[in-house]
């Protein structure tokens, strides 16, 4: 039996949702280690007095957000707002192959192996800081992503998670993505907020790439202004593994991004694509580290951000080497571009290495707009504004280029487009 | 009939004060040349015209059509009909050149009546043919890696898009060689007419051989020192600056002039 006790909302939550008890048992092990754990940290990037603790009650709420209207029901793979999952497209040709895509209750109660053998077991512990056991005591959402083995999507899974800020609850979602052996898939998730309510996120995304896998992930993240967040993405590659993250980070509140690779397989190689958009008076904090354990393997970062008006962006790119990594790769380039002398950033690179036989790199840089450039556009005509948004497109064009799908280039280039044109709104 | 009216201007950059008092008036339907020395304050001249927001203006007025425009900034002059062809283009990386010629004329429309895809295409592809420019200069970026006389064609390219009332060309001619002047000439000349009038600033009589101006003003020490039709310029091409300011009995040291 289960000891409860200490833990009453936990006891109402999981005898609400019937929590298979193996699960329950980690949200106790989480709860049990926290007062032991330390909060993450970043350098530069300070958040402690941000309402950034899951505080609340873990409690099982009913949201009442219809679709959203330009999401095309039969374009998406599935749609889950708040705690709940709206829709959920799975053609039988996927079911067929063996292809996994369920929301998260589904897969405790009917994918317990996949869940035990790689939920916060590869790519993060349980018990890494604070705010991960957090993660585990007070999750309600999120999806299981299962490719099998040699199975090769051409097609890409979308995916939309709408934070209820409707009311004051507190979002904590996981994506466990994991890619077989030899298997691909190209995977876009769009994560927003309804409503407005000062609410916190946590968020942790797994992607775990087996043997000779390739996964192609991109996100769009559009989290309100009013919401604090905690988002760790996390990759772990196998031998000959691939992933290539393309994360546009559009979101308008405080947030912590950790995305980092674990690239443990001899060969593996994460490419990270990172464009950010700060505005208003947000601070958008981004830590991105590649560490090489694998011979030969490949870990590359590539970060271009765009500060507006009062708000900060801080990006950290980390290459680490570990000894032993012979034949590694460690390169990054992190760029930041100021539009206004209120606006703060940095552009911050850490190298470590531990290992001789090894190539690694960096660039960094933090610039405001070229007069000229903006000058001569405007002697055309183009109002100042819009001069800028111009600019700022060729700034982040390097990365946008490099990203390697067209469609998730698209859907980024608009959603540029859209937080600028709202950023510039209030100069 | 526009018109274009630079009175008394007096500017200053960085402190310096560049132009002292130039005047100088143009119509459409006129070309007017503008020749001096280096040094002598004729880029000044066209970006205080255009509102180059590093040039100060101290003292004077520009007027388009009677109305000052000196508190206007730089993007509603020029859809107030100004245009400038720089000497030295800047490089946009990540805007294709015709993504930007449409939206420089999109930018003179109403919002909700932009020029269509096809008739832009059309337009384009005519001028480019017509400048001897090769099609996929439309989808390089703006100006990126572009050539000397690349530059100076596309800015021609630009004036012939956008269509102007006005068109300071600064130094349009330097680093080009001739097959690259003549066709920069050959733009300009199709322009020529009853609504387009233009300042052409150079340093060398060449262009003028090819765009034969109406009136042709020397500058010198940020001023303007002396008039004429275009024999003016043959005359200076003969007896050089030096000459001209010797026949005048004016005190100025000419930059290049050694002591």
């Amino acid at each position: 039996m289960l000891d409860l006790k200490k833990y009453p909302d936990v006891a109402a939550y999981v005898q609400a949702v019937a929590e298979p008890k193996w699960f329950t048992e980690k949200r106790i092990e989480a709860l049990d280690e926290l007062k032991n754990l330390k909060m993450p940290s970043f350098q530069k990037i300070r958040y402690r007095n941000w309402p950034i603790r899951v505080k609340k009650d873990l409690n099982n709420v009913k949201s009442e957000i219809p679709l959203p209207e330009d999401i095309d029901e039969n374009a998406v793979t599935m749609v889950q707002t708040g705690q709940q999952t709206l829709l959920t497209n799975v053609s039988e040709k996927l079911q067929k192959q063996g292809v996994i895509i369920c929301d998260w209750k589904t897969a405790l109660d009917e994918h317990p192996e996949l869940v035990k053998k790689y939920f916060m077991q590869k790519a993060i512990k349980i018990t890494e800081n604070k705010l991960t056991a957090e993660h585990v005591a007070k999750l309600t959402s999120g999806i299981l992503v299962y490719i099998p083995k040699n199975v090769i999507l051409k097609d890409p899974l979308t995916m939309y998670f709408i934070q209820d800020a409707l009311q004051k609850i507190d979002y904590v979602h996981h994506v466990l993505l994991v890619a077989d052996i030899n298997s691909e898939v190209s995977y876009l998730e769009n994560i927003l907020t309804v409503g407005t309510e000062k609410t916190t996120a946590n968020i942790i995304v797994e992607v775990i790439a087996l043997e000779g896998s390739h996964v192609k992930f991109a996100s769009v993240d559009r989290l309100g202004k009013n919401t604090t967040v905690y988002l760790n993405r996390r990759g772990y590659l196998k031998r000959d593994a691939k992933i290539d993250w393309s994360l546009g980070m559009m979101s308008d509140g405080n947030i912590v991004g950790d995305y980092d690779s674990e690239l443990v397989g001899a060969g593996s190689h994460a490419e990270t694509k990172v464009v950010a958009i700060s505005t208003g008076e947000q601070v958008q904090g981004i830590d991105t580290r590649v560490t090489n354990y694998g011979r030969n393997s490949i870990g590359h970062i590539l970060q271009h951000g765009v500060i507006l008006q009062r708000s900060n962006l801080v990006f950290n790119g980390i290459g680490h080497v570990e000894k032993g990594a012979i034949g590694a790769d460690a390169q990054q380039e992190s760029r930041v571009l100021m539009l206004s002398r209120y606006a703060r950033g940095d552009a911050n690179p850490i190298l470590l290495i531990d290992d001789n036989n090894v190539t690694a790199g960096h660039a960094a840089s933090v610039g405001r707009v070229d007069e000229q450039q903006l000058y001569y556009l405007m002697s055309r005509g183009l109002p100042k504004k819009m001069a800028e948004r111009l600019v700022i497109r060729g700034f982040l064009g390097p990365v946008l280029a490099a990203i390697p799908s067209r469609s998730i280039q698209i859907e980024l280039e608009n959603m540029i487009e859209r937080k600028l044109v709202d950023g510039q709104k209030d100069e | 009939m526009s018109t274009l009216e630079v009175k008394d201007l007096h500017v200053s950059i960085e402190g310096k004060n560049i132009l002292k008092g130039v005047n100088l008036k143009l119509a459409t339907g006129e070309i007017h040349a503008i020749m001096g020395p280096n040094g002598t304050g004729k880029s000044t001249l066209s970006e205080a015209i255009m509102g180059n927001p590093a040039y100060k203006v101290d003292q004077g007025e520009i007027l388009l059509d009677g109305e000052n425009i000196l508190d206007l900034p730089v993007d509603e002059r020029a859809r107030a009909g100004l245009f400038l062809a720089m000497q030295y283009p800047a490089e946009i990386p990540g805007v294709t050149n015709a993504e930007f010629i449409r939206g420089a004329i999109n930018a003179r429309r109403a919002e909700d009546n932009p020029i269509s895809v096809r008739n832009f295409l059309k337009k384009l592809d005519k001028t480019m043919s017509f400048l001897d420019m090769t099609e996929e200069m439309a989808d390089r970026y703006l100006n990126e890696g572009f050539s000397g006389g690349e530059k100076k064609r596309n800015e021609i390219l630009q004036l012939m898009m956008i269509e102007p009332k006005f068109a300071i060309l600064d130094e349009i001619d330097s680093g080009l060689d001739i097959d690259a002047l003549k066709v920069v000439s050959k733009g300009v000349n199709e322009m020529r007419g009853q609504d387009f009038g233009s300042l052409i600033i150079t340093h060398y009589q060449r262009l003028l051989n090819y765009i034969v101006p109406d009136v042709v003003h020397v500058m010198m020490d940020g001023r303007i020192v002396a008039q004429g039709g275009p024999e003016l310029a043959k005359q200076l091409e003969d007896e050089g600056y030096a000459g001209l300011r010797d026949e005048l009995g004016l005190d100025i040291k000419l930059t290049d002039e050694d002591a």
